[in-house]
């Protein structure tokens, strides 16, 4: 029970999971910034212009920091235990 | 070593600073960051913010000039190495304050160039607002170092 | 990033680059407009000075001078996206008969929206007016102008003068109230 419980709050992810959070990070965080300040200096807001990326950044953060199975699709093939000499 | 070339770029002892009173809202609040210089050939003029240090109290202060007077050097014989900017009479007055900083001079008439710290010249705001939660609330100074001491022990890596 | 605190660590590490990043290009854009406003017009109407005693020394012997001044200006083109406030103020300089320079503010306002921006006052001096030398007597007459401070939500202030007076205004003699 308690096993499951630490494996939720840890939320592990593999690593092709891994380099695809990088990624997606990576490449809304870009897109964020330069959408909410286009967006900010077209209405000349500064409301707007953070309104815009708190948005970004609340999807981001839903879409990458639990550990949705689409994380988990290809989990690390451990090496069968082999028996060690005596 | 970044701070103290920063500190010998600007001329001042403290080029960023938080703001600590409320008495240059609505333009300053409790918690946003100033970064000053402190040109040593120029002369103060009246609307410049400066950050001063009265000769007895720590705290530096936040107001705009409200007053300059240049005087005339009158010793004989001596030719000013730099312009008048030595010799500067100042008075200040926060913003949101109704009267002149008098009281706050400690004895002073006037304050002079030497008791100020800098300039303002740029501004970032909220910034600095985790310094002054700190000095206000040490509750919060010691909940969170409490809270890091408990997660070194319970952290698995 | 295989935990969620290493996850949450990354995110908010690369959202504090961006922040900066955005208000960067925010202070920058600042300078984008640099409109300068029209020239205003600063008329002073009366000034008068009249003896009385100092604020500290009850004894000592001080001038007070009052200005009453007619002031025009259009400061709309002052406001963007990034202008937090205007701080505008008239200071008057002189040099008085030691030989001193002076630059006495003597009515500010702080303006907070663009239309509040359009100064039409008729006014007198906000502050006490009096010299460093306690008297006025022999000092140069006045220039007054209206100079303002653009404070933006980040970036630098900058400042700038939108009005002044054509002719320069001597100082009356102290007038005996008596």
């Amino acid at each position: 029970m308690s096993d499951i419980l630490q494996q939720y709050l840890e939320g592990k992810i593999d690593f092709e999971g891994q380099k695809l959070v990088e990624q997606i990070s990576r490449n809304i965080l870009i897109v964020a910034t330069a959408v909410s300040f286009v967006a900010g200096f077209a209405t000349q807001s500064l409301q707007v212009l953070f309104g815009v990326f708190a948005a970004f950044v609340v999807t981001l953060s839903l879409a990458v920091i639990p550990p949705w199975p689409a994380y988990r699709r290809h989990p690390v093939k451990w090496l069968s235990i082999k028996e060690t000499k005596a | 070593m970044i701070w103290k070339g920063l500190g010998l770029i600007t001329n001042t002892e403290s080029p960023i600073v938080v703001v600590l009173s409320g008495s240059m809202e609505p333009a300053f609040y409790r918690g946003d960051l100033l970064f000053l210089t402190n040109p040593s050939n120029q002369r103060y003029q009246t609307g410049d913010i400066t950050v001063y240090k009265v000769p007895g109290a720590d705290i530096p202060i936040v107001h705009r000039v409200l007053e300059t007077h240049d005087l005339v050097s009158d010793k004989r014989g001596v030719v000013a190495a730099a312009p008048l900017a030595q010799q500067q009479l100042l008075l200040t007055k926060g913003d949101n304050n109704h009267i002149d900083d008098i009281e706050l001079y400690q004895g002073l008439e006037w304050l002079e160039r030497k008791h100020i710290v800098g300039k303002v010249r740029g501004f970032l705001p909220y910034v600095g607002y985790v310094t002054i939660a700190m000095n206000d609330f040490p509750q919060l100074k010691y909940a969170l170092l409490g809270g890091l001491g408990l997660l070194a022990l319970i952290q698995r890596e | 990033m295989h935990s969620i605190y290493s996850r949450i660590n990354n995110v908010s590490a690369m959202l504090s680059t961006c922040l900066m990043v955005l208000l960067g290009a925010i202070s920058l854009s600042s300078f984008l407009f640099t409109s300068t406003p029209p020239p205003g017009t600063l008329a002073v109407t009366n000034v008068k000075v009249f003896p009385g005693n100092a604020r500290r020394y009850a004894n000592k012997y001080q001038d007070f001078a009052f200005v009453n001044f007619n002031l025009t200006a259009d400061l709309k083109p002052l406001f963007n996206w990034n202008t937090k406030q205007l701080f505008i103020y008239v200071s008057a300089e002189y040099e008085n008969r030691q030989g001193t320079k002076n630059e006495v503010v003597i009515f500010d306002r702080i303006v907070q929206n663009k239309e509040d921006a359009y100064i039409d006052i008729a006014g007198r001096n906000k502050y006490v007016f009096r010299d460093v030398s306690a008297s006025f007597e022999d000092s140069t007459p006045a220039h007054y102008s209206l100079k303002y401070n653009v404070m933006p939500y980040v970036g630098i202030l900058t400042y700038g003068e939108a009005a002044r007076t054509v002719d320069p205004v001597p100082f009356p003699e102290s007038q005996d109230l008596s």
